[in-house]
Protein backbone atom coordinates (compact mmCIF):
# COMPACT_ATOMS: atom_id res chain seq x y z
CA UNK A 1 0.00 0.00 0.00
CA UNK A 2 1.74 3.12 -1.24
CA UNK A 3 1.07 6.51 0.35
CA UNK A 4 -0.16 8.32 -2.78
CA UNK A 5 -2.93 5.85 -3.64
CA UNK A 6 -6.66 5.69 -3.02
CA UNK A 7 -6.15 2.47 -1.06
CA UNK A 8 -3.94 4.28 1.45
CA UNK A 9 -6.24 7.32 1.64
CA UNK A 10 -9.18 5.08 2.53
CA UNK A 11 -7.09 3.04 4.96
CA UNK A 12 -5.77 6.17 6.65
CA UNK A 13 -9.23 7.73 6.79
CA UNK A 14 -10.48 4.69 8.69
CA UNK A 15 -7.45 4.79 11.02
CA UNK A 16 -8.13 8.47 11.80
CA UNK A 17 -11.69 7.60 12.83
CA UNK A 18 -10.59 4.63 14.93
CA UNK A 19 -7.84 6.72 16.53
CA UNK A 20 -10.49 9.18 17.69
CA UNK A 21 -12.73 6.36 18.89
CA UNK A 22 -10.02 4.93 21.16
CA UNK A 23 -8.80 8.31 22.44
CA UNK A 24 -8.24 8.14 26.20
CA UNK A 25 -7.86 4.33 26.16
CA UNK A 26 -4.13 3.74 25.65
CA UNK A 27 -4.27 -0.08 25.57
CA UNK A 28 -7.00 -0.09 22.93
CA UNK A 29 -5.18 2.58 20.99
CA UNK A 30 -2.01 0.50 20.92
CA UNK A 31 -3.95 -2.58 19.82
CA UNK A 32 -5.72 -0.62 17.09
CA UNK A 33 -2.49 0.91 15.74
CA UNK A 34 -0.69 -2.46 15.78
CA UNK A 35 -3.61 -4.09 13.93
CA UNK A 36 -3.67 -1.22 11.40
CA UNK A 37 0.08 -1.49 10.90
CA UNK A 38 -0.13 -5.24 10.30
CA UNK A 39 -2.96 -4.71 7.79
CA UNK A 40 -0.81 -2.05 6.08
CA UNK A 41 2.19 -4.37 5.90
CA UNK A 42 0.14 -7.44 5.04
CA UNK A 43 -1.26 -5.62 1.99
CA UNK A 44 2.14 -6.21 0.35
CA UNK A 45 2.50 -9.83 1.27
CA UNK A 46 0.86 -11.42 4.28
CA UNK A 47 3.66 -14.02 4.59
CA UNK A 48 6.00 -11.32 5.86
CA UNK A 49 3.75 -10.56 8.84
CA UNK A 50 5.24 -13.61 10.52
CA UNK A 51 8.73 -12.29 9.84
CA UNK A 52 7.95 -8.90 11.35
CA UNK A 53 6.32 -10.64 14.31
CA UNK A 54 9.46 -12.75 14.76
CA UNK A 55 11.73 -9.71 14.68
CA UNK A 56 9.47 -8.07 17.27
CA UNK A 57 9.56 -11.16 19.49
CA UNK A 58 13.37 -11.31 19.40
CA UNK A 59 13.67 -7.60 20.27
CA UNK A 60 11.11 -7.81 23.08
CA UNK A 61 12.66 -10.93 24.64
CA UNK A 62 16.20 -9.56 24.31
CA UNK A 63 15.04 -6.31 25.93
CA UNK A 64 13.75 -8.25 28.94
CA UNK A 65 16.89 -10.37 29.31
CA UNK A 66 19.64 -7.91 28.45
CA UNK A 67 19.44 -6.02 31.75
CA UNK A 68 19.94 -9.12 33.90
CA UNK A 69 23.29 -9.17 35.67
CA UNK A 70 25.86 -11.02 33.55
CA UNK A 71 23.49 -11.48 30.62
CA UNK A 72 24.20 -8.21 28.81
CA UNK A 73 26.96 -9.34 26.47
CA UNK A 74 25.60 -12.77 25.45
CA UNK A 75 22.08 -11.44 24.92
CA UNK A 76 23.36 -8.52 22.85
CA UNK A 77 25.52 -10.79 20.70
CA UNK A 78 22.78 -13.39 20.22
CA UNK A 79 19.96 -10.98 19.49
CA UNK A 80 21.95 -8.73 17.15
CA UNK A 81 23.27 -11.81 15.33
CA UNK A 82 19.72 -13.13 14.97
CA UNK A 83 18.39 -9.80 13.72
CA UNK A 84 21.27 -9.09 11.33
CA UNK A 85 21.20 -12.75 10.27
CA UNK A 86 17.54 -12.38 9.27
CA UNK A 87 18.41 -9.29 7.25
CA UNK A 88 21.39 -11.07 5.74
CA UNK A 89 19.43 -14.14 4.63
CA UNK A 90 16.58 -12.19 3.05
CA UNK A 91 18.60 -9.37 1.57
CA UNK A 92 22.14 -10.56 0.87
CA UNK A 93 22.22 -14.36 0.59
CA UNK A 94 21.64 -14.56 -3.17
CA UNK A 95 23.99 -11.65 -3.79
CA UNK A 96 26.83 -13.54 -2.12
CA UNK A 97 25.92 -16.76 -3.95
CA UNK A 98 25.90 -14.88 -7.27
CA UNK A 99 29.20 -13.15 -6.52
CA UNK A 100 30.82 -16.44 -5.53
CA UNK A 101 29.46 -18.13 -8.64
CA UNK A 102 30.87 -15.35 -10.87
CA UNK A 103 34.22 -15.51 -9.09
CA UNK A 104 34.45 -19.29 -9.52
CA UNK A 105 33.46 -18.99 -13.19
CA UNK A 106 36.27 -16.50 -13.78
CA UNK A 107 38.69 -18.94 -12.19
CA UNK A 108 37.40 -21.70 -14.44
CA UNK A 109 35.79 -23.52 -11.51
CA UNK A 110 32.11 -23.29 -12.46
CA UNK A 111 29.75 -24.97 -10.01
CA UNK A 112 25.98 -25.38 -9.68
CA UNK A 113 25.12 -23.08 -6.81
CA UNK A 114 22.30 -23.35 -4.30
CA UNK A 115 20.15 -20.23 -4.51
CA UNK A 116 18.15 -19.06 -1.54
CA UNK A 117 15.56 -17.45 -3.84
CA UNK A 118 13.75 -15.39 -1.20
CA UNK A 119 11.70 -12.31 -2.04
CA UNK A 120 13.03 -9.21 -0.27
CA UNK A 121 10.41 -8.19 2.31
CA UNK A 122 9.66 -4.51 1.88
CA UNK A 123 11.04 -2.33 4.67
CA UNK A 124 13.07 -5.12 6.33
CA UNK A 125 16.22 -2.97 6.52
CA UNK A 126 14.30 -0.32 8.41
CA UNK A 127 12.47 -2.41 10.97
CA UNK A 128 15.43 -4.67 11.69
CA UNK A 129 17.48 -1.55 12.45
CA UNK A 130 14.74 -0.29 14.75
CA UNK A 131 14.66 -3.62 16.55
CA UNK A 132 18.43 -3.45 17.08
CA UNK A 133 18.10 0.14 18.27
CA UNK A 134 15.60 -0.97 20.94
CA UNK A 135 17.80 -3.79 22.27
CA UNK A 136 20.95 -1.65 22.34
CA UNK A 137 19.17 1.31 23.94
CA UNK A 138 17.80 -0.95 26.67
CA UNK A 139 21.26 -2.48 27.22
CA UNK A 140 22.76 0.99 27.49
CA UNK A 141 20.09 2.08 29.95
CA UNK A 142 18.76 4.76 27.58
CA UNK A 143 15.24 3.29 27.70
CA UNK A 144 13.70 0.90 30.21
CA UNK A 145 12.84 -2.58 28.90
CA UNK A 146 9.17 -2.92 28.06
CA UNK A 147 7.35 -5.79 29.73
CA UNK A 148 4.35 -5.20 27.52
CA UNK A 149 5.15 -6.77 24.13
CA UNK A 150 2.54 -4.47 22.52
CA UNK A 151 4.82 -1.47 23.17
CA UNK A 152 7.68 -3.06 21.24
CA UNK A 153 5.30 -4.32 18.54
CA UNK A 154 3.94 -0.82 17.96
CA UNK A 155 7.42 0.72 17.96
CA UNK A 156 8.63 -1.70 15.29
CA UNK A 157 5.51 -1.90 13.13
CA UNK A 158 4.02 1.63 13.31
CA UNK A 159 2.89 2.01 9.71
CA UNK A 160 3.89 5.61 8.82
CA UNK A 161 7.60 4.77 9.12
CA UNK A 162 7.45 1.01 8.62
CA UNK A 163 8.60 0.56 5.03
CA UNK A 164 10.99 3.44 4.31
CA UNK A 165 11.75 5.22 7.55
CA UNK A 166 12.62 7.57 9.03
CA UNK A 167 14.39 5.14 11.38
CA UNK A 168 12.76 6.07 14.67
CA UNK A 169 14.63 5.58 17.94
CA UNK A 170 13.04 3.72 20.81
CA UNK A 171 13.91 6.54 23.22
CA UNK A 172 12.00 9.02 21.02
CA UNK A 173 8.96 6.88 20.29
CA UNK A 174 8.23 4.79 23.38
CA UNK A 175 7.59 7.76 25.72
CA UNK A 176 5.03 9.02 23.20
CA UNK A 177 2.94 5.85 23.37
CA UNK A 178 2.75 6.28 27.13
CA UNK A 179 1.20 9.72 26.80
CA UNK A 180 -0.77 9.87 23.55
CA UNK A 181 -2.64 13.05 22.73
CA UNK A 182 -4.62 14.36 19.75
CA UNK A 183 -2.55 16.79 17.68
CA UNK A 184 -2.82 20.49 18.51
CA UNK A 185 -3.97 23.00 15.87
CA UNK A 186 -0.33 23.88 15.19
CA UNK A 187 0.63 20.22 14.77
CA UNK A 188 -2.27 19.67 12.38
CA UNK A 189 -1.11 22.67 10.35
CA UNK A 190 2.41 21.28 10.27
CA UNK A 191 1.11 17.84 9.24
CA UNK A 192 -0.95 19.35 6.40
CA UNK A 193 2.08 21.23 5.11
CA UNK A 194 4.32 18.15 5.34
CA UNK A 195 1.85 15.87 3.54
CA UNK A 196 1.25 18.37 0.74
CA UNK A 197 4.97 19.14 0.34
CA UNK A 198 5.70 15.42 0.27
CA UNK A 199 3.09 14.80 -2.42
CA UNK A 200 4.42 17.69 -4.51
CA UNK A 201 7.95 16.31 -4.21
CA UNK A 202 6.97 12.75 -5.03
CA UNK A 203 4.07 12.94 -7.48
CA UNK A 204 5.14 16.00 -9.40
CA UNK A 205 8.90 16.46 -9.22
CA UNK A 206 10.42 13.01 -8.59
CA UNK A 207 8.09 10.96 -10.78
CA UNK A 208 8.23 13.26 -13.83
CA UNK A 209 11.98 13.79 -13.61
CA UNK A 210 12.47 10.06 -13.28
CA UNK A 211 10.33 9.01 -16.22
CA UNK A 212 11.01 11.85 -18.65
CA UNK A 213 14.66 12.68 -17.96
CA UNK A 214 16.62 10.31 -15.72
CA UNK A 215 15.44 6.86 -16.84
CA UNK A 216 16.01 7.50 -20.58
CA UNK A 217 19.43 9.06 -19.88
CA UNK A 218 20.65 6.11 -17.82
CA UNK A 219 19.23 3.62 -20.35
CA UNK A 220 21.41 4.92 -23.20
CA UNK A 221 24.19 7.14 -21.82
CA UNK A 222 26.25 6.94 -25.02
CA UNK A 223 23.53 8.82 -26.88
CA UNK A 224 23.63 11.83 -24.55
CA UNK A 225 25.26 15.15 -25.28
CA UNK A 226 27.22 16.71 -22.45
CA UNK A 227 24.49 19.16 -21.38
CA UNK A 228 21.82 16.44 -21.25
CA UNK A 229 24.15 14.12 -19.34
CA UNK A 230 24.78 16.76 -16.66
CA UNK A 231 21.11 17.82 -16.59
CA UNK A 232 19.99 14.20 -16.13
CA UNK A 233 22.52 13.64 -13.36
CA UNK A 234 21.29 16.79 -11.63
CA UNK A 235 17.79 15.49 -12.34
CA UNK A 236 18.60 12.27 -10.48
CA UNK A 237 20.05 14.20 -7.53
CA UNK A 238 16.78 16.13 -7.32
CA UNK A 239 14.64 13.06 -8.04
CA UNK A 240 16.12 11.01 -5.20
CA UNK A 241 15.98 13.99 -2.82
CA UNK A 242 12.33 14.68 -3.66
CA UNK A 243 11.40 11.00 -3.70
CA UNK A 244 12.92 10.11 -0.35
CA UNK A 245 12.42 13.37 1.52
CA UNK A 246 8.88 13.43 0.06
CA UNK A 247 8.22 10.01 1.58
CA UNK A 248 9.70 11.16 4.90
CA UNK A 249 7.57 14.32 4.87
CA UNK A 250 4.40 12.32 4.26
CA UNK A 251 5.38 9.76 6.92
CA UNK A 252 6.07 12.48 9.50
CA UNK A 253 2.82 14.28 8.62
CA UNK A 254 0.73 11.10 8.72
CA UNK A 255 2.19 10.19 12.14
CA UNK A 256 1.68 13.72 13.45
CA UNK A 257 -2.06 13.62 12.67
CA UNK A 258 -2.22 10.48 14.80
CA UNK A 259 -0.43 12.26 17.65
CA UNK A 260 3.16 11.01 17.19
CA UNK A 261 6.16 13.13 16.28
CA UNK A 262 9.17 11.87 14.34
CA UNK A 263 12.37 13.83 13.91
CA UNK A 264 13.20 15.47 10.60
CA UNK A 265 14.98 13.19 8.15
CA UNK A 266 16.27 15.85 5.72
CA UNK A 267 17.51 19.36 6.24
CA UNK A 268 18.20 21.00 2.88
CA UNK A 269 21.04 18.61 2.00
CA UNK A 270 22.19 20.38 -1.16
CA UNK A 271 23.06 23.48 0.87
CA UNK A 272 25.87 21.57 2.57
CA UNK A 273 29.29 23.22 2.44
CA UNK A 274 31.23 20.02 3.21
CA UNK A 275 30.62 16.30 2.98
CA UNK A 276 30.39 16.07 6.74
CA UNK A 277 27.72 18.78 6.60
CA UNK A 278 25.94 16.87 3.81
CA UNK A 279 25.66 13.74 5.93
CA UNK A 280 24.23 15.80 8.78
CA UNK A 281 21.46 16.88 6.41
CA UNK A 282 20.76 13.77 4.29
CA UNK A 283 18.80 10.78 5.67
CA UNK A 284 19.56 12.10 9.13
CA UNK A 285 17.96 9.13 10.88
CA UNK A 286 20.35 6.69 9.14
CA UNK A 287 23.43 8.93 9.56
CA UNK A 288 22.83 9.35 13.27
CA UNK A 289 22.04 5.64 13.59
CA UNK A 290 25.36 4.69 11.98
CA UNK A 291 27.13 7.24 14.17
CA UNK A 292 25.58 6.03 17.44
CA UNK A 293 25.54 2.27 16.85
CA UNK A 294 28.61 1.77 14.66
CA UNK A 295 30.98 4.72 14.40
CA UNK A 296 31.22 5.54 18.12
CA UNK A 297 31.40 1.90 19.32
CA UNK A 298 34.17 1.27 16.75
CA UNK A 299 36.26 4.05 18.24
CA UNK A 300 34.72 7.15 16.69
CA UNK A 301 36.81 10.26 17.22
CA UNK A 302 38.79 8.72 20.08
CA UNK A 303 41.69 7.25 18.10
CA UNK A 304 44.29 8.92 15.91
CA UNK A 305 43.52 10.45 12.56
CA UNK A 306 44.30 7.28 10.63
CA UNK A 307 42.05 5.19 12.84
CA UNK A 308 39.25 7.74 12.50
CA UNK A 309 39.63 7.65 8.72
CA UNK A 310 39.52 3.85 8.62
CA UNK A 311 36.46 3.70 10.85
CA UNK A 312 34.75 6.33 8.69
CA UNK A 313 35.47 4.36 5.52
CA UNK A 314 34.22 1.11 7.10
CA UNK A 315 31.02 2.75 8.36
CA UNK A 316 30.18 4.37 5.05
CA UNK A 317 30.93 1.21 3.09
CA UNK A 318 28.54 -0.71 5.34
CA UNK A 319 26.01 2.10 5.05
CA UNK A 320 26.25 1.85 1.26
CA UNK A 321 25.75 -1.91 1.46
CA UNK A 322 22.72 -1.39 3.70
CA UNK A 323 21.06 0.35 0.74
CA UNK A 324 21.14 -2.74 -1.42
CA UNK A 325 22.82 -6.02 -2.23
CA UNK A 326 24.89 -4.80 -5.17
CA UNK A 327 28.50 -3.84 -5.76
CA UNK A 328 27.42 -0.42 -6.96
CA UNK A 329 25.96 0.47 -3.54
CA UNK A 330 29.09 -0.83 -1.86
CA UNK A 331 31.18 1.32 -4.19
CA UNK A 332 28.99 4.36 -3.51
CA UNK A 333 29.43 3.95 0.24
CA UNK A 334 33.16 3.28 -0.06
CA UNK A 335 33.71 6.38 -2.20
CA UNK A 336 31.75 8.55 0.23
CA UNK A 337 33.81 7.10 3.08
CA UNK A 338 37.07 7.80 1.25
CA UNK A 339 35.99 11.33 0.37
CA UNK A 340 34.94 12.02 3.96
CA UNK A 341 38.18 10.60 5.32
CA UNK A 342 40.10 12.79 2.86
CA UNK A 343 38.10 15.82 3.94
CA UNK A 344 38.81 15.10 7.59
CA UNK A 345 42.54 14.69 6.97
CA UNK A 346 42.61 18.01 5.07
CA UNK A 347 40.71 19.78 7.83
CA UNK A 348 43.07 18.35 10.45
CA UNK A 349 45.91 20.01 8.53
CA UNK A 350 44.09 23.33 8.53
CA UNK A 351 42.92 23.09 4.90
CA UNK A 352 39.34 24.32 5.09
CA UNK A 353 37.51 25.75 2.08
CA UNK A 354 35.42 28.91 2.40
CA UNK A 355 31.66 28.38 2.22
CA UNK A 356 31.05 29.00 -1.49
CA UNK A 357 33.88 26.85 -2.94
CA UNK A 358 33.15 24.28 -0.24
CA UNK A 359 29.52 24.14 -1.36
CA UNK A 360 30.54 23.82 -5.01
CA UNK A 361 33.00 21.01 -4.34
CA UNK A 362 30.54 19.17 -2.09
CA UNK A 363 27.79 19.41 -4.72
CA UNK A 364 30.15 18.12 -7.41
CA UNK A 365 31.30 15.13 -5.34
CA UNK A 366 27.78 14.23 -4.21
CA UNK A 367 26.48 14.60 -7.77
CA UNK A 368 29.17 12.38 -9.29
CA UNK A 369 28.76 9.78 -6.56
CA UNK A 370 25.05 9.45 -7.37
CA UNK A 371 26.25 7.82 -10.60
CA UNK A 372 27.15 4.39 -9.14
CA UNK A 373 24.08 4.65 -6.89
CA UNK A 374 21.70 5.06 -9.85
CA UNK A 375 23.43 3.10 -12.60
CA UNK A 376 22.30 -0.53 -12.88
CA UNK A 377 25.90 -1.71 -13.38
CA UNK A 378 29.45 -0.45 -13.60
CA UNK A 379 29.44 -0.46 -17.44
CA UNK A 380 26.72 2.20 -17.40
CA UNK A 381 28.82 4.17 -14.88
CA UNK A 382 31.76 4.10 -17.30
CA UNK A 383 29.61 5.09 -20.30
CA UNK A 384 27.90 7.86 -18.33
CA UNK A 385 31.24 9.28 -17.19
CA UNK A 386 32.23 9.34 -20.87
CA UNK A 387 29.09 11.34 -21.70
CA UNK A 388 29.79 13.78 -18.85
CA UNK A 389 33.40 14.38 -19.81
CA UNK A 390 33.63 14.76 -23.54
CA UNK A 391 32.73 11.54 -25.31
CA UNK A 392 29.27 12.90 -25.96
CA UNK A 393 26.95 12.31 -28.89
CA UNK A 394 26.93 15.27 -31.26
CA UNK A 395 23.23 15.92 -30.82
CA UNK A 396 20.61 14.61 -28.42
CA UNK A 397 16.89 15.39 -28.24
CA UNK A 398 16.28 18.69 -26.39
CA UNK A 399 15.09 18.62 -22.80
CA UNK A 400 11.43 19.61 -22.36
CA UNK A 401 11.09 23.16 -20.93
CA UNK A 402 8.79 21.76 -18.22
CA UNK A 403 11.65 19.58 -16.98
CA UNK A 404 13.90 22.61 -16.50
CA UNK A 405 11.01 24.01 -14.47
CA UNK A 406 10.88 20.88 -12.31
CA UNK A 407 14.65 21.00 -11.76
CA UNK A 408 14.29 24.61 -10.61
CA UNK A 409 11.32 23.73 -8.37
CA UNK A 410 13.24 20.85 -6.78
CA UNK A 411 16.20 23.12 -6.08
CA UNK A 412 13.87 25.81 -4.72
CA UNK A 413 12.35 23.31 -2.27
CA UNK A 414 15.86 22.43 -1.10
CA UNK A 415 16.81 26.11 -0.74
CA UNK A 416 13.59 27.61 0.63
CA UNK A 417 14.39 29.50 3.84
CA UNK A 418 13.34 27.68 7.00
CA UNK A 419 11.57 30.85 8.15
CA UNK A 420 9.21 30.48 5.16
CA UNK A 421 8.32 26.97 6.31
CA UNK A 422 7.79 28.28 9.85
CA UNK A 423 5.48 31.01 8.55
CA UNK A 424 3.46 28.55 6.44
CA UNK A 425 3.02 26.29 9.48
CA UNK A 426 1.95 29.26 11.59
CA UNK A 427 -0.65 30.31 8.99
CA UNK A 428 -2.00 26.77 8.61
CA UNK A 429 -1.94 26.28 12.37
CA UNK A 430 -4.23 29.28 12.90
CA UNK A 431 -6.90 27.93 10.53
CA UNK A 432 -9.95 26.20 12.01
CA UNK A 433 -9.85 22.41 11.72
CA UNK A 434 -12.33 22.17 8.77
CA UNK A 435 -10.27 24.74 6.82
CA UNK A 436 -7.11 22.73 7.50
CA UNK A 437 -8.86 19.62 6.17
CA UNK A 438 -10.08 21.59 3.14
CA UNK A 439 -6.51 22.72 2.42
CA UNK A 440 -5.31 19.13 2.70
CA UNK A 441 -8.11 17.72 0.56
CA UNK A 442 -7.76 20.34 -2.17
CA UNK A 443 -4.00 19.89 -2.25
CA UNK A 444 -4.26 16.10 -2.51
CA UNK A 445 -6.88 16.45 -5.29
CA UNK A 446 -4.59 18.80 -7.24
CA UNK A 447 -1.52 16.62 -6.69
CA UNK A 448 -3.35 13.55 -8.00
CA UNK A 449 -4.65 15.58 -10.95
CA UNK A 450 -1.20 16.68 -12.08
CA UNK A 451 0.48 13.34 -11.37
CA UNK A 452 1.28 10.77 -14.03
CA UNK A 453 -1.05 7.85 -14.67
CA UNK A 454 -0.28 4.83 -12.51
CA UNK A 455 1.87 4.72 -9.41
CA UNK A 456 5.66 4.68 -9.06
CA UNK A 457 7.06 3.06 -5.94
CA UNK A 458 9.37 5.14 -3.76
CA UNK A 459 13.06 4.59 -4.54
CA UNK A 460 13.88 3.68 -0.95
CA UNK A 461 11.27 0.87 -0.89
CA UNK A 462 13.85 -1.40 -2.53
CA UNK A 463 16.19 -0.96 0.45
CA UNK B 1 -8.23 19.27 20.76
CA UNK B 2 -10.29 16.13 20.43
CA UNK B 3 -13.29 18.03 19.11
CA UNK B 4 -11.13 19.86 16.58
CA UNK B 5 -9.65 16.57 15.43
CA UNK B 6 -13.18 15.19 15.04
CA UNK B 7 -14.10 18.18 12.86
CA UNK B 8 -10.91 17.67 10.85
CA UNK B 9 -11.63 13.98 10.28
CA UNK B 10 -15.29 14.50 9.38
CA UNK B 11 -14.31 17.22 6.88
CA UNK B 12 -11.67 15.01 5.23
CA UNK B 13 -14.28 12.25 4.74
CA UNK B 14 -16.76 14.74 3.26
CA UNK B 15 -14.03 15.95 0.91
CA UNK B 16 -13.26 12.40 -0.09
CA UNK B 17 -16.93 11.98 -0.93
CA UNK B 18 -16.82 15.20 -2.96
CA UNK B 19 -13.67 14.01 -4.76
CA UNK B 20 -15.44 10.78 -5.64
CA UNK B 21 -18.48 12.62 -7.02
CA UNK B 22 -16.22 14.87 -9.15
CA UNK B 23 -13.91 12.15 -10.47
CA UNK B 24 -15.94 10.33 -13.09
CA UNK B 25 -15.60 6.58 -12.84
CA UNK B 26 -11.99 6.69 -11.57
CA UNK B 27 -12.84 5.72 -8.00
CA UNK B 28 -14.49 2.56 -9.27
CA UNK B 29 -11.41 1.81 -11.40
CA UNK B 30 -9.16 2.39 -8.38
CA UNK B 31 -11.42 0.25 -6.21
CA UNK B 32 -10.92 -2.65 -8.63
CA UNK B 33 -7.14 -2.17 -8.37
CA UNK B 34 -7.12 -2.27 -4.57
CA UNK B 35 -5.82 -5.33 -2.68
CA UNK B 36 -8.23 -8.27 -2.61
CA UNK B 37 -10.15 -8.29 0.66
CA UNK B 38 -11.08 -11.94 0.40
CA UNK B 39 -14.73 -12.77 1.25
CA UNK B 40 -15.54 -9.06 1.63
CA UNK B 41 -14.27 -8.17 -1.82
CA UNK B 42 -17.33 -9.06 -3.92
CA UNK B 43 -19.78 -7.41 -1.54
CA UNK B 44 -17.68 -4.26 -1.31
CA UNK B 45 -17.33 -4.00 -5.07
CA UNK B 46 -21.09 -4.55 -5.51
CA UNK B 47 -21.74 -1.73 -3.05
CA UNK B 48 -19.23 0.58 -4.75
CA UNK B 49 -20.71 -0.17 -8.18
CA UNK B 50 -24.18 0.63 -6.87
CA UNK B 51 -22.91 3.88 -5.32
CA UNK B 52 -21.08 4.77 -8.51
CA UNK B 53 -24.30 4.35 -10.49
CA UNK B 54 -25.94 6.87 -8.14
CA UNK B 55 -22.99 9.22 -8.66
CA UNK B 56 -23.27 8.94 -12.44
CA UNK B 57 -26.98 9.74 -12.19
CA UNK B 58 -26.06 13.14 -10.68
CA UNK B 59 -24.58 14.06 -14.07
CA UNK B 60 -21.71 16.18 -12.71
CA UNK B 61 -19.23 14.80 -15.23
CA UNK B 62 -15.51 14.22 -14.84
CA UNK B 63 -14.24 17.44 -13.25
CA UNK B 64 -11.05 15.67 -12.17
CA UNK B 65 -10.34 14.56 -15.76
CA UNK B 66 -10.88 18.07 -17.13
CA UNK B 67 -8.65 19.58 -14.42
CA UNK B 68 -6.03 16.96 -15.19
CA UNK B 69 -6.06 17.69 -18.92
CA UNK B 70 -5.85 21.42 -18.27
CA UNK B 71 -2.96 21.05 -15.80
CA UNK B 72 -1.02 18.78 -18.15
CA UNK B 73 -1.58 21.08 -21.12
CA UNK B 74 -0.64 24.19 -19.13
CA UNK B 75 2.52 22.76 -17.57
CA UNK B 76 3.66 20.73 -20.58
CA UNK B 77 3.73 17.57 -18.46
CA UNK B 78 1.78 14.38 -18.86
Amino acid sequence: MLFPTLAFILFYGVVLILNLAVDGRPALRKAMLIAASYVFYGAWDERFLLLMGGVTAVAWLAGLLVTRPGWRRPVLILSITALLGTLGVFKYADFFVLSLSQLLARMGLERDMVWVGLVLPVGISFYVFQAISYVVDVARGDVPARRNAADVALYISFFPQLVAGPIVRARDFLPQIDAPHPPSAGERGEAVLLILTGLLKKLVIANYLGVLLVDPAFATPLQLDTLTAWAALLGYAIQIYCDFSGYSDIAIGVALLLGYRFRRNFNQPYRATSLRDFWRRWHISLSTYIRDYLYIPLGGNRGGLLQQALVLIACFTLSGFWHGAAWSFLLWGLLHGLALAGERLCQARGLRLPALPGWGLTCLIVLLLWLPFRAPDLIIVRDYLGALFGQAAAEAPPILPALWGLLALGLALNWAPLTLRGRAIAVLGRLPAPAQALTLGTGVFLAFAIAQEGTSPFIYFQF
Amino acid sequence: MRRQMTNFTVTTWLLLLAAWVLSGDRFLDWAYQMPDLGPLDDRLLDLLTWLDDRRAALGLGDVFGRLRSWLHATTGLG
